[in-house]
């Protein structure tokens, strides 16, 4: 018989019926990584890439 | 690719493997052909023997050939980039986009004048349409996309392609799949889903051919020299990793036997017409999109020679194409059996792609800040800029079209054919044709293009042929739905639907001249890449390059 309250069942009810936030929240948090003031000379160096010789 | 054995010359796993899976794959088309229930799949079954055959001998005969070590990874500490696949996908890219823009230029007449279907079932509009669109979109584009993707991911990781067979695997084994699916369209071979229609066995190989894609571009990533990862290979990424699951999505067959070419969907009904168009939108989103794009974050900025105007932006670009884009898909389906729910949810995603696509558009276009003048004397530059302001424009035009409103005057007329015409034309075509005329001479290690007045005349002449096409196809589309909309007073339809017929027959008249013009420019470019790889960069530049400006 299947128990009816389980890790299994609790995990998946929350992402069924959180999904749009929890979805939400990783994408804030990539705006944030892409956005915070100690990323952006790394990303600087980043947009030159494609002009680096070998 | 390591060896079996070291010391003296032996073959690398690859080989070992290889050359007798085909042996066997030639064996089993070879019996696939003589037990066939149709004469498509023996066609297929003997071209599959002979391609495998080839395959087999080929590798044999290469190992006889090649040295006892394979290609060093670096030569004097730079890396040994892997130009040979890209090469090839050039070549094919070209040959395959000529082939496509022929056969759109062929389907456009027959529309104009029936009579063009030549009454024989080989070159009817229904079996030449799909061969154009698969043509244009995965023979062209996706040769452009395995050349650009090989290309820019060994370049931004510094070094070599992963796999000694594995790239040329994927090159050769993708534009086999081409082969079959081109000429099945031709011999009526269709599983009758759009963009999708090539049949079970081909889509078993192309599943095949797709996987180790993706292995060759991660196992490139893995053993890369930069820590960090460049946007455009986050954007192939996706591209690649996308296409295999929409793939798997929307063609699981059953076929009626071993040794036919029919198969029946796995899906059915409204079920069916989801799948499809969730794999629909998406084979645009992130084939005919992200792909592209990946294209403008390297190219542009190399061509422009500035950095990405801001790669924070190309990050929050890049994430939230992906996590809008796949819920995209129902638009295609307003005002059908599909849930009303479903109809908006497919709306409303479109809608916010909006936001993406313009910060993607905007992120391309500024990336020419201090360098605007080189639209002047870089035709090549011209062609690139160009291609992102068609993809802001039709990207703005697509959320606009997926309004349910919009979507009742629009679906079903020559405006949906208009859009996507402004897309593929615009942004895919143009942002390939720039990509190309960069890739040649770098490939081929030449100093420059043979001619950049042939490629003025080519954007110059296409240009013209976008806009004479996509225009033709809005006004033709716009008075279809408004014709067909149209009621007396008495309430009857004011139209017989052979009346709409008969008034677009001057924009189709317009839309095949502007294809043609369409085909001249990309023949211009055969001939001026032919000769770049030829003899290099003309007389006429290089002197040009010797008598300096007096400033």
């Amino acid at each position: 018989m299947k128990a009816i309250v389980s890790v299994d069942n609790l995990v998946s009810q929350f992402v069924l019926n959180f999904w749009t936030p929890i979805f939400v929240g990783i994408f804030l948090a990539i705006v944030f990584h892409a956005l915070r003031p100690r990323n952006k000379a790394p990303f600087d160096a980043a947009a030159k890439m494609p002009l680096r010789e070998d | 690719m390591t060896n079996v054995s070291a010391g003296a010359k032996s073959m690398t796993i690859g080989e070992t493997v290889l050359w007798p899976l085909f042996a066997v794959l030639a064996f089993l088309c070879l019996i696939g052909a003589g037990f066939a229930h149709d004469a498509p799949f023996a066609f297929h079954a003997s071209l599959g023997c002979a391609a495998s055959i080839a395959a087999a001998f080929a590798i044999l005969n290469r190992y006889y050939d090649r040295p006892a070590k394979l290609p060093p990874q670096e030569i004097n500490g730079r890396p040994n980039y892997n130009m040979g696949p890209i090469k090839f996908a050039s070549v094919a890219a070209m040959f395959w986009g000529i082939a496509g823009f022929a056969v759109g230029l062929i389907i456009a007449s027959q529309l104009a004048w029936p009579a063009l279907n030549l009454d024989l079932p080989w070159t009817t509009f229904g079996r030449l349409r799909p061969l154009h669109t698969s043509a244009v979109i995965f023979a062209f584009g996706g040769n452009v996309l395995i050349a650009t993707s090989f290309y820019v991911v060994q370049k931004t990781c510094r070094t070599r392609l992963a796999g000694d067979l594995a790239p040329w695997f994927v090159v050769l084994g993708y534009n086999f799949f081409i082969l079959i699916a081109g000429t099945g369209y031709l011999l009526g071979v269709t599983q009758s889903k759009e963009y999708a229609e090539p049949e079970w066995y081909a889509d078993l190989w192309l599943t095949i051919v797709w996987v180790t894609y993706l292995l060759v571009f991660l196992m490139t990533l893995v053993k890369r020299k930069e820590p960090h990862i460049f946007v455009a290979n986050w954007f192939y990424l996706a591209f690649i990793v996308t296409i295999a699951v929409l793939h798997l999505g929307n063609n699981p067959a059953l076929p009626v036997s071993v040794f036919g070419s029919k198969s029946y969907i796995a899906w059915g009904g409204v079920q069916d017409a989801m799948f499809q168009w969730w794999y629909g939108h998406n084979a645009v989103g992130f084939f005919l999109t992200a792909g592209f794009l990946a294209i403008m974050y390297y190219f542009i900025p190399k061509r422009a020679e500035r950095p990405i105007y801001s790669y924070r932006l190309s990050i929050i670009h890049f994430w939230a194409l992906i996590f809008l884009y796949i819920w995209a898909g129902p638009h295609h389906l307003h005002y059908t059996a599909l849930p009303d729910w479903a109809q908006t949810l497919g709306m409303t995603f479109s809608i916010m792609l909006w936001m993406p696509s313009w910060g993607g558009m905007i992120n391309g276009l500024m990336t020419l800040s201090g360098a605007w003048d080189k639209l002047r004397t870089d035709p090549v530059l011209r062609m690139l800029v160009v291609s992102v302001a068609f993809y802001g424009m039709s990207t703005f035009e697509g959320p606009m079209m997926a309004i349910k409103v919009v979507n009742s005057l629009s679906h079903y007329t020559d405006w949906t054919i208009g859009h996507v015409h402004s897309g593929a034309l615009g942004w895919v075509g143009f942002v390939s044709f720039g990509a190309l005329y960069c890739l040649v001479p770098w490939a081929w290690n030449r100093n420059g293009l043979y001619s950049l007045k042939l490629v003025n005349w080519h954007f110059w002449i296409a240009t013209i042929g976008i806009v004479l096409y996509i225009s033709a196809m809005w006004v033709s589309g716009i008075l279809q739905g408004l014709m067909w909309r149209a009621y007396t007073s008495l309430g009857f339809l004011e139209y017989s639907f052979i009346e709409t017929v008969e008034a677009m027959h001057p924009f189709y008249i317009i839309r095949a001249a502007g294809g043609a013009l369409f085909l001249i420019g990309a023949l211009i470019m055969a001939f001026n890449l032919w000769m770049t790889v030829r003899a290099g960069e003309a007389e006429e530049a290089r002197a040009a390059g010797r008598l300096q400006p007096a400033e």
